[in-house]
């Protein structure tokens, strides 16, 4: 089955990291690790993994850097006093597992 | 063969750069690029990055527009509240005088990162109200009911504070201020906290919020000045929202990986976050169409810039 999704690896900088026009023609999805989700066989994609000098990833890859990044919040999380995981605080909630699609 | 001069009345031009107010539709050569450029509308509102904010936080106090924005107070991960003020020019984020109280999740108001109001505190409950003028806060008259865990709309010298706790699980309080002093106004019709405002002090609209212990809820309510009126609710409840626009039949509201956006009559599901986060701060001046968000959790560094629809913007024309 042809992928969907293609993965890199690269630090967002702030302003121009990605413009509203690259923005506008494919859809960006930022994860943890500094995993960035475009679309595959994409000239816009790999325009912009040029632009910012992404290291491109396997989906293997690139789940791994993300589970890793992922574990070690949930670590912290779990690590806090219990007073401080009331579910009522919405801004603090244990970091969920995040599966990258193909 | 119809060429462009025939069909258009003049050649184009070439710059070594593109120029600095295009009429829309203008066509020229971009001699440094070697490509041929167009000044377009966009179609569909898109987010892009802005500067990293200096230090990193969410519940972030926001004011002004994507150009001139101020960010205030707020938690700084693990557990840190702050009181340090930032402002952004559109590309960069400076650290310049802090408030004189550390907090965070305080409604704020302000139409520039020089003129700006923060008010309310969640714990201790505090109504301290503290006013910007670009170089230094001053503390003026409190808030009737000390509160925080809410948005706020308007200008530095009118504004409007709906909703918000103490109590844990919302109020209903509504305050207005007149540059002077606060004034108790008609109650929202659902008490809620975590809940965000935008529009101006007489024609404002607050969305969603949440009645701990964590329920989410979708309720919207519009402000005329006078009396609140419940109207449609957000399209997906998902707890705390930043919400943005000056006009309240146009509001966009953005957190925890959903935008949705407001005409006046319902929402509509848009361009999510590039990354997506909650707990955001957000310029609440400015147009809908041309607006920031900045702070969140996670990623509490991250800015980023809203077009929406309609907003000139300069395209390459692909000849490949």
């Amino acid at each position: 089955m042809a992928k969907t999704y293609q993965y890199c690896v690269a630090k967002n900088w702030g302003k121009g990291f990605i413009d509203h026009v690259e923005s506008q023609k494919i859809t960006f999805v930022g994860l943890p690790g500094n995993v960035w989700q475009v679309p595959a066989y994409n000239k816009h994609g790999n325009l912009w993994i040029a632009k910012v000098a992404g290291a491109v990833k396997t989906k293997t890859e690139a789940q791994a850097i993300v589970d890793a990044e992922v574990q070690a919040a949930q670590a912290t999380w779990d690590a806090l006093p219990d007073a401080e995981k009331a579910p009522a605080v919405e801004n603090n909630k244990r970091p969920t597992d995040i599966t990258l699609e193909e | 063969m119809a060429t462009y001069l025939g069909t258009h009345g003049g050649k184009i031009q070439t710059y070594t750069s593109d120029p600095s107010n295009p009429n829309t539709g203008e066509v020229w050569y971009n001699s440094t690029a070697n490509t041929i450029r167009v000044e377009a509308q966009t179609t569909a509102g898109a987010w892009a990055t802005g500067g990293n904010i200096n230090t990193g936080r969410f519940y972030i106090a926001g004011a002004g527009t994507q150009t001139s924005t101020l960010g205030a107070g707020g938690e700084s991960p693990p557990g840190t509240v702050v009181a340090s003020t930032e402002i952004y020019n559109g590309s960069a984020w400076t650290s310049v005088t802090s408030m004189s109280n550390a907090r965070f999740f305080t409604g704020s108001a302000g139409e520039s990162n020089t003129s700006a109001l923060v008010f309310g505190r969640y714990d201790p409950a505090s109504g301290i109200t503290e006013s910007w003028n670009g170089s230094s806060w001053t503390e003026v008259a409190d808030l009737n009911t000390g509160r925080g865990r809410f948005g706020g709309t308007g200008t530095q010298t009118a504004a409007l504070a709906a909703g918000g706790g103490p109590p844990n699980n919302g109020t209903t309080a509504a305050e207005s201020w007149n540059n002077t002093c606060w004034t108790s106004v008609t109650s929202l019709n659902t008490a809620r906290g975590y809940v965000n405002t935008g529009g101006t002090y007489t024609s404002a609209l607050t969305v969603g919020g949440l009645s701990p212990p964590g329920t989410t809820l979708g309720v919207v309510e519009s402000w005329n000045g006078s009396a609140w009126t419940e109207v449609a609710d957000i399209a997906t409840p998902a707890g705390i929202r930043s919400t943005f626009g000056q006009d309240k039949d146009n509001i966009l509201a953005v957190g925890n990986g959903l935008t949705e956006l407001w005409n006046g009559s319902a929402w509509t599901e848009t361009t999510d976050l590039s990354t997506a986060r909650g707990n955001v701060g957000a310029a609440n001046s400015g147009p809908v169409a041309s607006n920031i968000v900045f702070g969140g959790s996670p990623s509490p560094t991250l800015t980023e810039e809203w077009t929406g629809a309609g907003a000139p913007v300069v395209k390459t024309i692909d000849t490949d």
